[in-house]
């Protein structure tokens, strides 16, 4: 538990460094959210400067970044200027549907590549292995950009899947199931983006994860002894590899955290990304900073979940041996 | 030996590809910001090799222009009134080369009024392929440029935290688990917003080059200060010492060497990344705008649905970008094999 | 307590001087708070005449390699003084440091690590030369294979490259590289470990001849005593960081004092017997 409690703490002192980081580089820039505003003939050269003088936009960074930091301990996490709230209402909306599309993503991802990992190894250097590695690195050169516009492509033509957004007009007045289904009719498309972005590294590890297990002696003394094929190989050789792997899955999470940002921005699904462009585009300083920190927050939990699971799965770590 | 076989195969698509564009105006046989009011999401041009008659002439390759079909008002048939025989190396509208020399010759043409849109026309009428291989300069720049940029500081960083230790290389290794442990992408924004959205298009250009580059430094330099260490401590390294070596000269001769290998897979690998960082910006309205062409803004078309829907055509410069990232990752892949071979 | 050499003459004072050497190492494991202390040098003193060849012997992690790099400048003892040539070494500046480092140098122990396996034999040897100025361009690389020739390598194997050379040629490219810079005194760090009999009888004869040729001193370490005490003129003993014994060769081979010593020695007359057993033996 004290190597845990190392690690959270660290995450944290990387947080703090990953909000100066931004700071530093928001100080750099020339101009602001109020400058746009500026260009607006609606609003009168007065109302911009009180706004200014409101959100201490001229003050010195030190003093900026203390205040964002009081706010974050009061819970506000700095203010939108754009929605006129604070910025945590809109992290938490967003990082919800952030986390489960990345969640239900990851778990697909590694429900196929597993199977398709394990599979390949075991029939390494045949064709359906060369078939497989060579399917990988077709879809590994693909940007993600394009899968999503091939798969958004796909399903207008055949007018399978609602396009765009988390839930359909007149989803208030759904039944409780049917709410369901839609709100998963609309995550299949950013899903299967997010899926076939990942599937070809994952697969990659995993299959040179479980050739090396597969180099063991007890493999092949459990072979000897006349246990089966996939026995061998999901009751034996992967629990062996599963050290690498843990490690692997936590570290895909934080990839696939980042891969969202696109992913949503293009199908329309209410995340963390869209929040963060429209930020972007607006100069909308602290939104900026909080969706950064948001996803920044979720690669350090991935890769704790990481050594968590490490510790969880094999028995070695727990048994100090290591 | 299979990997020399790929690694050629590699190269010589990605020379190619990297010629044609860097030959742009040559290649092309538009201005890419000459529009055609005419034919707005016109269809790419078939080219015909049979004529009318039933002769073949592979040779002679010709087009039949496109024409509006009169029961519709954006469908287009192939006018078979006349035929117009695609010709090679002639004159046409004048181009710099690579941004240096003036001329006028093209690879291909057709005379005349006809126009021959090998990837079809946007909402402007503009050809695309002419737009992909500009915007493929741009794009192709961006990411050789970036890669520049971030390895030239991750062997800085690494050769220096690696060489001179103790604090030096706790605050740098810090710095970089910082920039590791930041989504990129989300980083590009916000970095990206931090800076002038309204600048010229050079301006612009550099300044995401700069914004890329600065993303990615990181692990290049853990990679490089891991050689730089083990390079440090070897019993060579520690004779130069006991004939007078200084820091520099140890560096220049003994460490740096070790670095070649990492550089060259790092560069192969990064190139494609940043590319499509490029075009990522470009395409969410980050980057180039119009009427610079560049990959990414002429991917944006596709957002708009109309287009998604019936335009198949304005997906041709992902067919690009999945070639040039296909090409980098066999190269990046053959030489890992090369070194660790 | 330190057993000095009697034999130079009191007027002719030693090349090298060492005085209460002391040096420890602090390793602490990665992980873990335990921490691992060696003390490799334990107030150590040895006198090297000129022109002599002195053999510091003792078993492995007797602090022999040390002493070694301590004497070369390569590493600072935590206290103690070395001289040369009567001079105090051991507070010198760097920039003093820089001119001295001609005159001594250091051959490794091992030799496939101490030659940078990019480099081919003639940028190899030039290194030193390369570094300290010496010469440019062709007479540099002239001067190279000039060197070669003196340790018996052919001039025409100046491109290859140190993996394509056996480990005896590799010490003589190692020598040829410690003596490009005309040193007074050469330190050689079990250099003749891991060859087989022949070649050291060859590397040793060559380090005669090189000797009477340069007026060099030299100290040879190894663990093994049967080798080295066949040229030596000095000896001393190492065990455990100390000197615990040190005098002309005939005075250690006659009458060790120390256990240790006898130990060594004790390994000389093994070998030595098996070796006649197996001559008689073959004759029969």
């Amino acid at each position: 538990m004290n190597y845990l409690e190392r690690r959270v703490i660290h995450g944290m002192l990387l947080l703090v460094g990953v909000s100066v980081l931004c700071f530093v580089f928001g100080s750099l820039a020339p101009g602001n959210f109020f400058d746009e505003m500026k260009l607006n003939p609606q609003i009168s050269p007065a109302t911009v400067a009180a706004l200014r003088s409101q959100y201490g936009i001229d003050e010195p960074l030190p003093l900026r970044y203390g205040r964002w930091v009081k706010s974050v301990f009061r819970g506000e996490w700095g203010y939108s200027f754009a929605y006129n709230c604070p910025v945590k209402n809109l992290l938490l909306v967003r990082a919800r549907n952030t986390l489960l599309l990345t969640t239900l993503a990851t778990l697909l991802a590694w429900l196929i590549a597993v199977p398709l990992g394990v599979w390949t190894a075991n029939r390494r250097g045949r064709w359906d292995d060369r078939l497989g590695l060579a399917g990988t690195s077709l879809l590994l050169s693909v940007p993600e950009l394009v899968i999503a516009l091939v798969l958004l492509y796909w399903v207008v033509r055949t007018h399978g899947l609602p396009v765009g957004g988390m839930v359909s007009v007149g989803f208030d007045g759904l039944g409780k199931e049917a709410k369901l289904i839609d709100i998963v009719s609309h995550l299949v498309v950013p899903a299967a983006t997010l899926v076939l972005a990942s599937l070809p590294l994952l697969v990659r590890h995993i299959r040179a994860s479980v050739i090396e297990v597969l180099q063991a002696p007890f493999i092949h003394a459990a072979r000897a002894h006349g246990i089966g094929g996939a026995r061998v190989l999901f009751r034996y050789a992967l629990p062996a590899a599963a050290n690498p792997l843990s490690s692997l899955f936590g570290l895909s999470v934080g990839a696939l955290l980042s891969g969202s940002l696109l992913v949503e921005v293009i199908t329309g699904w209410p995340g963390l990304g869209p929040l963060l462009l429209e930020a972007a585009m607006a100069r909308d300083i602290y939104v900026v900073v909080g969706a950064v920190m948001a996803s920044t927050f979720f690669m350090i939990a991935g890769s704790i979940l990481a050594d968590i699971l490490l510790v969880v799965v094999d028995p070695r770590i727990r048994l100090g041996s290591i | 030996m299979r990997n020399r076989r790929r690694i050629v195969a590699a190269l010589s698509v990605l020379a190619a590809l990297h010629l044609a564009i860097l030959l742009a105006g040559f290649v092309a046989p538009y201005d890419p910001a000459s529009q055609n009011r005419d034919f707005p999401f016109a269809p790419p041009t078939r080219i015909h090799f049979v004529n009318s008659h039933g002769h073949v002439h592979l040779l002679q390759p010709f087009i039949y222009e496109w024409r509006v079909r009169p029961d519709s008002f954006n469908e287009y048939e192939e006018d078979r009134d006349r035929e117009y025989p695609v010709r090679f190396f002639r004159q046409g509208p004048e181009y710099k080369l690579a941004g240096l020399l003036r001329s006028h010759i093209h690879l291909f043409e057709v005379e005349g009024s006809a126009h021959i849109f090998l990837a079809g026309t946007d909402a402007y009428g503009r050809d695309q392929f002419s737009r992909i291989l500009y915007g493929g300069q741009v794009s192709l720049a961006a990411g050789l440029l970036a890669t520049g940029i971030s390895l030239f500081f991750g062997l800085i960083v690494g050769c220096v935290s690696g060489f001179y230790g103790r604090w030096i290389d706790e605050s740098a290794m810090r710095l970089v688990e910082l920039f590791l442990v930041l989504p990129w992408l989300y980083f590009l924004l916000a970095v990206r917003s931090f800076l002038p959205l309204h600048i010229s298009p050079t301006q612009t250009f550099f300044l995401l080059v700069a914004v890329i580059g600065t993303i990615g430094w990181a692990r290049p330099a853990r990679l490089i200060r891991g050689v730089v260490l083990s390079a440090k401590t070897r019993k060579y390294v520690i004779a130069s010492r006991g004939f007078g070596a200084s820091d520099s000269y140890i560096l220049r001769r003994h460490v740096l060497p070790q670095t070649y290998g990492i550089l060259l897979t790092q560069s192969a690998l990064l190139v494609p990344q940043y590319v499509i960082a490029e075009v990522t910006l470009s395409f969410l309205g980050l980057g180039l705008s119009e009427p610079a062409p560049s990959w990414g803004n002429l991917l944006s078309n596709l957002q708009q649905y109309n287009v998604l829907v019936s335009y198949w055509w304005m997906f041709a410069p992902a067919l690009a970008l999945v070639i040039v990232s296909l090409g980098y990752l066999q190269l990046a892949n053959a030489v890992h094999e090369l070194q660790s071979g | 307590m330190e057993n000095e050499a009697t034999a130079p003459p009191a007027f002719v004072p030693p090349l090298v001087r060492a005085v209460g050497l002391n040096k420890r190492y602090v390793q602490r494991a990665p992980f873990s708070q335990k921490r691992f202390v060696i003390d490799a040098l334990v107030d150590v003193g040895l006198e090297v005449a000129a022109a002599s060849i002195t053999a510091l012997v003792g078993e492995s992690g007797s602090g022999k390699s040390t002493l070694a790099r301590s004497l070369a400048m390569l590493e600072k003892p935590d206290c103690g003084e070395i001289w040369f040539e009567g001079k105090q070494i051991t507070q010198s500046s760097d920039k003093e440091l820089a001119l001295l480092r001609p005159r001594i140098q250091l051959v490794h122990q091992d030799s496939a690590g101490a030659l940078n396996p990019r480099f081919t034999a003639a940028q190899i040897i030039a290194e030193p030369l390369e570094i300290q100025r010496r010469e440019s361009g062709p007479r540099m690389r002239l001067r190279a294979c000039e060197l070669m020739e003196e340790v018996g390598l052919s001039a025409s194997w100046a491109d290859r490259r140190p993996l394509e050379f056996s480990g005896g040629q590799r010490q003589r490219l190692a020598i040829a590289r410690a003596i490009a810079l005309k040193p007074d005194f050469l330190i050689l760090d079990e250099s003749l470990s891991g060859l087989d009999l022949s070649t050291q009888a060859q590397i040793l004869n060559l380090l005669l001849d090189l000797q009477s040729a340069y007026s060099l001193t030299y100290l040879l370490i190894s663990h093994d005593l049967s080798l080295v005490g066949q040229v030596a003129d000095f000896v001393a003993v190492m065990y455990r960081g100390k000197v615990v014994e040190a005098g002309t060769r005939k005075d250690i081979f006659a009458n060790p004092r120390h256990a240790h010593t006898h130990e060594l020695l004790g390994a000389v007359r093994l070998v030595e017997s098996a070796f006649r057993t197996a001559q008689a033996g073959g004759r029969q």
